[in-house]
């Protein structure tokens, strides 16, 4: 009898499932697409400034994140109370359909960029796409210096990385803002190229090892590795502009949020968009969104002179065109 | 004295307990997956099936998952019956250890193997390309693992493992006296193998073979890392991508792609139970007999070579390979002692996310194995002792669902276990428990069942006849003998559940990330050091638990 | 102090009758045999007394305790049985004192009357010298022994023999045979034996029950059971017997082959008369039944001979050296000493 008696405990176990654990202090889950590292960093950061709450980050791909929630909201309850994802189109589509929670910071007049009027959005870090070279097996003369050449030049075949854009909110947005300028022939040209679709950190290693000449990828990435690991990977800041990604943070309505604590997400906000949260945001690779930035990343160039320099990117038109373009690229690059 | 019934209900319960699980986490799930893929928001409607169904890439991922199962399914077996041979019937030098070898390549996360080949066989710089290539004198390196033959070359020395471990059990229970019969009629040992050996050894062929094609068509891992950048794509990384997309038009465009697979890997369950069904000929004879050992003679050092070469380069080559990736900082150098650090290794030990993600997949592991184990036995002593109506049904519905690819358990479980139908349990880690058990039962029951087949009734009855009640002969006479064969079901449970990715990919949660999805997160996102130090560190703990284990127990247990 | 006592027994598998309807009352101390081909259903009715099969009707007792009836069932744990197994079932894992320690435990007896036991009886089984030995150190007749030796340990009230020398060679075999004779005679003990070797049965017994087909042929004692076999399949399966067909006619039998004897019986009709070959005798004169010599082998302490009555072979084995001088092909005489008549 002692094995069936096991038997229906272990049974017994499924039905009681994952017991919530007993949370003591107000908690706040933020889904984000920052680096482990990052994340790392800055739970150490909020724990110490605030004390009283438990804030968790959960890391994601963007891709992952958005598939997460769509299923999320089919149970009426997301399993977050703040978003640090993706793009502003991101934004635009949440807002749209009722999940956000409007803010009016105190910050809102520091930031450089383009924020929702009604606070329902504010860009919290920028992520430039760039291109990106390894001098250790390439010199830079005979690499592409805009993402047209990435593309176009046929010396770079087999040779070219670059993310998947159904995973990477990033690589969406570079591909939206690379149609508006050179149209779909640019997805061809890619394809033609025979670029590789694959994660940053693939390809970085390819970098590395030289299997690739250049990438399509994320400067925080090229910098983190450059910091923390001697690496001698350097960026191009494409001539025809670097594609720059106002990645917003949101909150989630406290009817759809998994712990309701609304109040304790604005003053998060604030404290990310304030001088010192973006402190760790440079820290972590990426730009600042105040005006006059306190720093760069390690040894970026200027978050002004990349902004001004931008590729221009169509929000409205990555969020219309978002599965025309996935398809779009999914037929022409993967075929 | 004792009511006569209670003996035999207990056997109905139990049969009913284990199919109303297998029901409700696996047929039920499947049946709503295919319901939903026809009935949309407005009722029937095949427009989903006709979009998915004329996209020309997703003709090319259906014909690719064929192709390369298809082609690793027939390597693999090519592969894993000879060496289950070699291993079990043969003088071979060294027997246990390169069964060990082979069978920890079992214990290992697929797309771990990836990884290193990548690193290996990559067309441009490639270490092992180059090695060749410098070698011969080509002009060009020789490989390319950006091709479908790369993506067969790699899930076939990751799989192979499946179909060696079952044809071996197989091999074991086979009386010798047929080989012997053979060779006293004159036959060589060669002949003797393809005229006796393989004929006999049909059947668990046929279910090996199958094992391997369902696990190759299944995989998640090793085509989205080898697979992409050569834009090959197989039907589980597009449903991947439609779930990714986003939307709930996407979760619709998966569950479509996805009911072709499971037809898939249907037809192919049906023809093997087919080609089995009636040929059950493993004898087992009541005395234990140790099998026969074939003397290779002058072959035994030549074949001995061969192996431990196939050894170096399908086990230890890339093993090594992701070990010393774990420790170089600069990818694009040879490890030296500038290019040489623990920092990853540091980043293992001390990150609360990796170590809690461990954390959740030793739970759900050990729970799924755990759980699992019990009804293995049970159903060993089901099928194997008792003439009880229906102990079948479970024992179909276990390989039913060991047959049922990854992608389409998860994807059925988050569309029936999220509330719909009163049962809750997305977003914890029960679900990840119902799921790594539903397709991983089969190892361990196939192991505990051919353990107790081996066992002769009469010792068993020869504890009833002295005094014991059925649960304590259980406890005392059957439970010691297939001890071993416990443990070893346990771990091929726990170990495939511990590093899954595929299932885990949908279902985790934030308090419920696996280690293995942490892996896999890291090998694409962040940092393939540390993703490389997360494997070697899994490797090191299961060589270390099996030396333990093969320690405390003078050798009678290990993996 | 146990007598067996089976009550209309009969057992079904499936629609398959393996037994039919079986009665017999084992008497205390006896050593009673289940004789007869595999498949005879010798081997399931044993099970049955131990409790591993119920009967599908039927009752059966063990002394006045029923154990198996249609609204009772007494499992085999509580049955206090001892049995040995064909295939020893000796636990690989455990050492010879362990198993046969086995029983005792079960019973929960103290750990010193419990060492005290089990030296006893491997004393009387002969392993006292082996007891830490594993199994696979052991030969089949040893482990044949741990087997018996597990059986009696707790004196049961009943000992069942499953073919247990099957699987031993000839000479080791009568060793046994008699070696477990001797332990039922010291121990007082019933034995109930199965086994498909006559001379086992023959040599052991007290009675003999002879199975066919489920269906009980004949019970009775050795001695009977050879010299008074019930039917045709006993007389058959018991030792060596020509068998020559007949028809019965009021104070004769004519044999098919023409001839004709003397009849004193009341049996009538198609008929097979059943000879055994030491009973014949063998004369150059007037005899019952006339044939031709074909084959002689001398074997020093018997002839064995072939003589085709009709075209039917009749074998012969007597004494004597006399035949040593008729030659092959000559006309002889056969004379009967005893002869069985079974109605067709």
């Amino acid at each position: 009898m002692k094995k069936l008696l096991v038997l229906f405990m272990v049974l017994g176990l499924f039905v009681m499932g994952g017991a919530a654990n007993a949370a003591d202090k107000p908690k706040v889950t933020i889904y984000t697409s920052m680096y482990e590292d990052v994340i790392e960093a800055m739970t150490a950061v909020l724990h110490e400034k605030f004390p009283n709450y438990d804030v968790e980050f959960f890391y994601g791909g963007t891709g992952t994140l958005q598939a997460k929630i769509a299923a999320e909201r089919d149970t009426k309850k997301l399993g977050c109370d703040m978003l640090m994802v993706a793009d502003p189109s991101y934004s635009l589509e949440l807002k749209e359909a009722g999940l956000l929670h409007p803010y009016i910071t105190k910050e809102a007049e520091n930031i450089s960029l383009e924020y929702d009027a009604e606070g329902y959005w504010y860009p919290v870090r920028t992520l430039n796409m760039i291109l990106a070279f390894n001098p250790e097996k390439f010199s830079k003369e005979d690499l592409p210096k805009s993402f047209k050449d990435f593309a176009y030049d046929p010396s770079m075949k087999g040779m070219i990385s670059m993310s998947n854009p159904l995973t990477s909110g990033t690589a969406l947005v570079a591909i939206s803002a690379l149609k508006d300028k050179y149209g779909y022939e640019y997805f061809d040209k890619l394809a033609e190229n025979k670029v590789m679709v694959e994660s940053g950190s693939v390809a970085l290693t390819k970098l590395e090892t030289g299997e690739c000449k250049v990438i399509m990828i994320l400067e925080e990435s090229v910098l983190k590795k450059r910091e923390e690991e001697d690496s001698e990977l350097e960026v191009i800041y494409p001539t025809d502009g670097v594609i720059c990604v106002p990645s917003p943070i949101m909150t989630i309505k406290d009817e759809w949020s998994a712990h309701g604590n609304s109040k304790i997400c604005e003053e998060l906000t604030d404290w990310f968009l304030s001088e010192e949260g973006q402190k760790y945001i440079v820290k972590g690779w990426m730009h600042s969104v105040r005006k006059n930035p306190p720093a760069v990343p390690y040894d970026s160039i200027a978050t002004d002179t990349i902004v001004k320099n931008a590729m221009p990117v169509s929000w409205e038109n990555c969020l219309k065109e978002r599965t025309e373009l996935r398809t779009n690229f999914e037929e022409r690059v993967k075929k | 004295m004792y009511p006569k019934n209670n003996f035999f209900n207990v056997k109905a319960v139990l049969i009913i307990l284990i199919a109303a699980f297998l029901f409700v986490f696996n047929v039920f799930p499947m049946g709503y997956l295919i319901f939903r893929s026809f009935v949309g928001e407005n009722g029937f409607t095949l427009s989903a099936f006709s979009r998915i169904y004329t996209y020309p890439l997703n003709w090319n991922a259906l014909r690719n998952t064929l192709i390369t199962a298809g082609l690793s399914m027939i390597f693999g077996i090519m592969i894993a019956f000879p060496l289950a041979w070699l291993v079990g019937r043969t003088d071979l030098y060294g027997r246990k250890f390169f069964r060990t070898l082979f069978v920890m390549t079992y214990m290992v996360p697929p797309y771990v193997g990836a990884m290193a080949w990548l690193r290996l066989l990559n067309p441009r710089v490639g270490t092992l390309n180059v090695f060749i290539a410098n070698l011969f004198g080509l002009s060009e390196n020789p490989f390319n693992i950006y091709t479908i033959g790369g993506l067969v070359w790699v899930l076939t020395t990751f799989y192979y493992p499946y179909a060696f471990i079952t044809i071996s059990r197989a091999m074991e229970k086979m009386d010798p006296s047929l080989e012997e019969a053979s060779k006293i009629s004159g036959a060589s040992p060669l002949k003797t193998v393809m005229t006796v050996t393989f004929p006999v050894m049909f059947p668990s062929i046929v279910a090996a073979a199958l094992l391997v094609f369902i696990s190759a068509a299944s995989c998640y891992g090793i085509p989205s890392i080898i697979g992409a950048p050569g834009q090959i794509d197989t039907v589980t990384t597009r449903i991947i991508d439609y779930v990714y997309v986003g939307s709930p038009e996407g979760l619709t465009d998966a569950t479509v792609l996805a009911v072709s697979l499971m037809v898939i890997a249907n037809i192919v369950l049906y023809i093997s139970t087919f080609i089995c069904g009636k040929k059950q000929y493993i004898t087992v004879s009541g005395k234990s007999t140790r099998p026969n050992i074939v003397e290779l003679g002058k072959w035994r050092i030549p074949i001995t070579i061969l192996v431990g070469i196939f050894a170096l380069i399908v086990v230890i080559i890339p093993f090594v390979t992701v070990a010393m990736t774990s420790f170089t900082k600069n990818l694009g150098k040879p490890l030296s002692l500038a290019n040489f650090t623990t920092r990853y290794w540091n980043i293992l030990l001390t990150r609360k996310g990796i170590l809690d993600t461990a954390k959740n997949s030793l739970i759900a592991a050990s729970v799924a194995a755990t759980a699992g184990i019990i009804i293995s036995c049970v159903m060993a002593w089901l099928l194997t002792r008792t003439r009880a109506k229906g102990r079948h049904i479970p024992d179909f519905l276990i390989t039913l669902g060991s047959g049922t690819p990854s992608v389409v358990i998860a994807l059925a479980l988050i569309m029936t276990m999220s509330g719909r139908f009163g049962i809750n349990i997305y977003n914890t880690l029960t679900i990840m428990i119902v799921a790594y058990m539903v397709k991983y039962l089969l190892m361990g029951m196939r192991t505990v069942v051919s353990a107790m087949s081996q066992i002769h009734p009469s010792l068993e009855e020869a504890a009833l006849i002295s005094g014991a009640e059925w649960q304590r002969s259980f406890k005392d006479v059957t439970l010691p003998l297939i001890a071993p064969s416990v443990v070893a079901g346990w771990f091929l449970i726990f170990m495939p559940s511990f590093y899954e990715l595929t299932m885990s990919t949908l279902l985790y949660s934030t308090d419920t990330k696996t280690i293995g999805y942490e892996l896999f997160t890291y090998q694409t996102y962040h940092s393939q050091q540390t993703a490389s130090a997360i494997a070697t560190g899994i490797l090191l703990l299961i060589i270390i638990v099996n030396w333990i284990l093969n320690k405390l127990t003078k050798g009678e247990f290990s993996i | 102090m146990s007598s067996i006592t089976l009550t209309n027994i009969t057992k079904y598998y499936g629609n398959v009758e393996v037994i039919k309807k079986f009665s017999g009352v084992f008497e205390d101390k006896q050593f009673v045999t289940l004789l007869g081909p595999s498949g005879c259903g010798k081997t399931t009715l044993l099970r049955m007394i131990a409790g591993f099969e119920k009967p599908t009707t039927g009752e059966i007792k063990i002394d006045d305790v029923t154990v198996s009836s249609a609204n009772n069932f007494v499992p085999p744990n509580l049955r206090n049985i001892g049995m040995v197994f064909q295939s020893y079932a000796v636990w690989p894992h455990m050492n010879v004192f362990e198993n046969v320690e086995y029983p005792l435990k079960i019973q929960k007896i103290p750990r010193s009357e419990r060492n005290k036991r089990v030296s006893e009886i491997l004393k009387a089984v002969d392993l006292s010298q082996y007891a830490e030995r594993m199994p696979n150190e052991l030969s089949g007749g040893q482990q044949q022994r741990v087997a018996l030796g597990r059986a009696l340990v707790s004196n049961p009230r009943v000992l069942l023999l499953d073919e247990p020398l099957s699987n031993l060679d000839a000479k080791l075999r009568e060793t046994m045979r008699f070696e477990i004779k001797e332990m039922q005679k010291k121990f007082g003990i019933t034995v109930v034996y199965v086994t498909h070797d006559q001379t086992e049965a023959m040599a052991m017994s007290d009675k003999v029950i002879v199975f066919n087909n489920g269906i009980v042929q004949q019970i009775d004692s050795p001695v009977n059971i050879y010299s008074n076999p019930a039917n045709q399949f006993v007389a058959d399966f018991i030792g060596r017997i020509n068998f020559l067909d007949a028809d019965i006619f009021e104070g004769e039998i004519k044999f098919s082959g023409g001839q004709v004897m003397k009849y004193s019986g009341d049996k009538r009709g198609k008929a097979v008369i059943a000879v055994r070959p030491e009973n014949i005798k063998i004369r150059t004169d007037e005899g019952i039944l006339c044939g031709k010599l074909s084959q002689a082998y001398y074997l020093g302490d018997v002839n064995d001979c072939r003589i085709d009555v009709d075209g039917t072979e009749v074998r012969v084995i007597r004494e004597g050296r006399t035949y040593g001088e008729i030659e092959i092909g000559a006309n002889v005489w056969l004379d009967f000493d005893t002869y069985h008549v079974f109605e067709k």
